[in-house]
């Protein structure tokens, strides 16, 4: 592989980069919005997001990145590429964000919001400043978790055209014939970003080990 | 064996088992030392349980009890001396080579083992915890190994729950469960490891009725525990351990009541005042 | 003619590609199950000798995306003279990589197991695989149900990534009925329809599976 290949491949890495952390990143708060609204279990809206996180849960990446991309046209709406990979990536990871967040919500102990009103706190601060920073914590670990599951899911942007750090490996090796090379060499750099985020897990578990003792 | 050989082949076999007969005790330890992290738990250990006989191995905790009952059916490797069964070694072969793990399982299978935390195993039930291994270690067929299941959970009393899962149970009914289990192998020997120390107090009468029951149909065992009073009644000897070496062997009224040293008489007082 | 009933008239591509990918998902999770239970088997006894390859290999899969090793298997094995079909490929990458994460899930489990129930089929002259098989391996089922059921939905997931390296499976059925018909809302509606079925179908058999373990005393891991 010569520098315009390594070039090339660092291009891909980069593409990978920017729409995971950009999904990421909006699917971690959707999640927490989509959480907070089953739990005040509004009718109706509590079933369609129960429903679109079951059925979310069960789509796999490439069916949804194809959906969405040949879709939205026929409803014209026109989509750039990496808009629609991102809508997809986030559509996914939200579904799984908001049951991270909900189960912390759920296994938070009652008693503190007893202790806080009783020192006069009022609803929004208790939430804002007692139960959140709490359960940031503890869910943590999961949510990196599941950042690794984005990064290992998202080479299905790669059905659409989007040229990311799996599909440039083809692009590179149309040029060299040889496509062993960038493959190993992609191989490399996903394990370097997925240890990355196993090693943020591990961090992660201990902060929110040190929180439930 | 009362009327005359008439042939050879019967001479030659009533030969041989009287040879054995004189020879084999039911467990023969020799010599037998092993260490933790360079701490001595047993040191040059030996003693004979003979057939038939009904042996409680007593010392204050960290004595090397437990480790000297589990080498005996070599969940612990002696780090030197030999430990037979009914004449046959165990862990070795006879070139001084370890036991494949076949053999080892073959000689495992003539002991019976009960341990403290009863280790049932939860995802099957009473009935089949023992039954498991007659059918698959011993190859008996399903019929026979569960009759015989179910006369040994009469046996120890716990038949009606024959179709229960091990979770269901009391401690006191899970080990005599566990009990049946290892009677389930037909086993030469049977090793109590502290049966009743995971018990409530109220449990343990029941698990020591059961194993007091069988010294008396001359099943050969070996007991650590510290149940004083249960020792002395089931016990034809009491072997005292402390710190890795026996310093008294000797019949239950005479351990009891005549210590030979001050080590047991300062346990005693200590464990069985009223004793 | 409706959009639907064009769908209803080409269903031939659909059961074709629903097959394609229930055989797929079929033989694969048998074999990656398989392959998960031979790991952690391998891995039992104090000093395991292929402790360490075995660590090397669950980990550096859990650390690819799919869709590279299927690369790596389809595209990149060629280069050494080993030429797969992609059915092949996406058949040996679902195994090993699922496999892997099959074998982290139970040796996860297999670390809470008591040890005294492992000495206890020692101890009643249990043979190794013996052991394995009728002691250790249905606990380890029982009660990493909940994680067996996750990877078997992630599994079925996956093989619609071998629709990039050219499997005629469900999504890319929907596929190419989308592109001939331009017809891709109904198109795919049907296949996600058919991923989400098979999802509830595995659920409700985890559950069942679940019934049988509560009535063990083994509750939700």
């Amino acid at each position: 592989m010569d520098s315009s290949a390594w070039g090339m491949l660092m291009q891909g890495a980069w593409t990978t980069a920017w729409i995971s952390a950009t999904s990421i990143a909006i699917g971690v708060v959707l999640g927490l919005l989509v959480a907070l609204v089953r739990l005040a279990r509004i009718p109706v809206v509590h079933q369609v997001l129960g429903l679109y996180i079951s059925i979310a849960r069960a789509t796999p990446l490439v069916t949804l990145v194809l959906f969405i991309f040949l879709t939205a046209p026929t409803m014209g709406i026109h989509l750039n590429r990496n808009v629609a990979g991102i809508l997809a990536l986030t559509l996914n990871t939200t579904a799984f964000n908001a049951e991270i967040w909900r189960s912390a919500f759920n296994n938070f102990s009652k008693e503190q919001r007893e202790a806080a009103m009783a020192i006069g706190m009022t609803p929004w601060i208790y939430f804002r400043r007692i139960m959140l920073p709490q359960i940031t914590i503890t869910s943590l670990p999961g949510l990196v978790n599941e950042m690794s599951f984005l990064i290992k899911g998202s080479p299905a942007i790669a059905v659409i055209g989007i040229v990311d750090l799996t599909r440039v490996t083809n692009r590179i090796s149309a040029v060299t014939y040889d496509p062993l090379p960038p493959i190993l060499a992609a191989a490399v750099i996903y394990m370097g970003i997925i240890s990355l985020l196993v090693w943020l897990q591990r961090i992660a578990e201990r902060k929110a080990n040190r929180l439930a003792v | 064996m009362h009327e005359p050989a008439t042939s050879e082949t019967t001479m030659v076999s009533v030969a041989e088992t009287a040879d054995t007969s004189v020879v084999a005790a039911a467990v023969s330890i020799r010599g037998v030392s092993k260490s933790f992290d360079g701490t001595e738990v047993l040191r040059d250990v030996s003693m004979e349980v003979a057939p038939g006989e009904v042996v409680s191995i007593l010392g204050s905790s960290g004595s090397g009890k437990s480790t000297l009952l589990r080498c005996i059916n070599w969940l612990e490797t002696p780090d030197r001396g030999e430990i037979h069964i009914a004449g046959d070694r165990i862990g070795m072969s006879d070139t001084g080579k370890p036991m494949s793990r076949r053999e080892l399982a073959g000689m495992r299978s003539r002991l019976g083992m009960v341990f403290q935390s009863f280790n049932l195993w939860p995802h099957l039930s009473v009935l089949r915890n023992v039954t498991e291994a007659p059918i698959h270690v011993q190859g008996c067929s399903k019929a026979e190994a569960g009759e015989r299941a179910m006369a040994l959970l009469e046996k120890v009393g716990m038949a009606h729950k024959c179709d229960a899962f091990p979770y269901t149970l009391s401690g006191g009914q899970k080990q005599r469960v566990a009990i049946a289990r290892a009677l389930a192998m037909q086993p030469k020997v049977m090793l109590f490891d502290e049966p009743t120390s995971a018990l409530d107090p109220e449990l343990v009468g029941e698990v020591l009725a059961v194993i007091k029951d069988l010294s008396k149909e001359g099943y050969t065992m070996v007991i650590v525990t510290h149940e004083m009073e249960f020792a002395r009644a089931v016990s034809d000897q009491v072997v005292f351990l402390d710190k890795g070496i026996i310093i008294e062997k000797s019949p239950p009224e005479e351990f009891f009541v005549t210590p030979k040293t001050d080590r047991v008489r300062r346990f005693l007082e200590l464990e069985a005042p009223t004793a | 003619m409706s959009n639907w009933e064009i769908l209803w008239d080409s269903r031939g591509v659909f059961l074709n590609g629903f097959y394609t990918t229930l055989q797929l998902f079929g033989m694969s999770a048998v074999l990656a199950f398989l392959a998960g239970c031979g790991i952690v088997f391998l891995l039992e006894g104090s000093r395991p000798r292929l402790r360490v390859p075995l660590r090397i290999f669950i980990d550096g899969m859990r650390m690819l995306p799919f869709l590279i090793l299927a690369y790596l298997l389809y595209y990149g094995l060629p280069s050494t003279g080993i030429r797969l079909s992609a059915w092949q490929a996406g058949m040996i990458a679902l195994v090993s990589y699922h496999g892997a994460y099959f074998a982290e899930i139970l040796r996860g489990c297999r670390l809470t197991l008591p040890a005294g129930q492992v000495e206890a089929a020692i101890a009643q002259g249990f043979s190794m695989p013996g052991m394995y098989l009728r002691i250790v391996l249905p606990q380890l089922v029982l009660s990493a149900r909940a994680l067996i059921g996750n990877q078997l939905i992630i599994l079925l997931k996956d093989t619609a990534f071998l629709v990039i390296i050219t499997v005629r499976e469900l999504t890319a059925a929907a596929n190419s009925l989308s592109s001939t018909y331009f017809i891709p809302m109904e198109a795919f509606i049907v296949v996600i329809g058919f991923y989400w079925l098979i999802s509830i179908g595995l659920e409700q058999g985890i559950k069942i599976i679940g019934r049988f373990g509560a009535k063990r005393g083994f509750n939700n891991a």
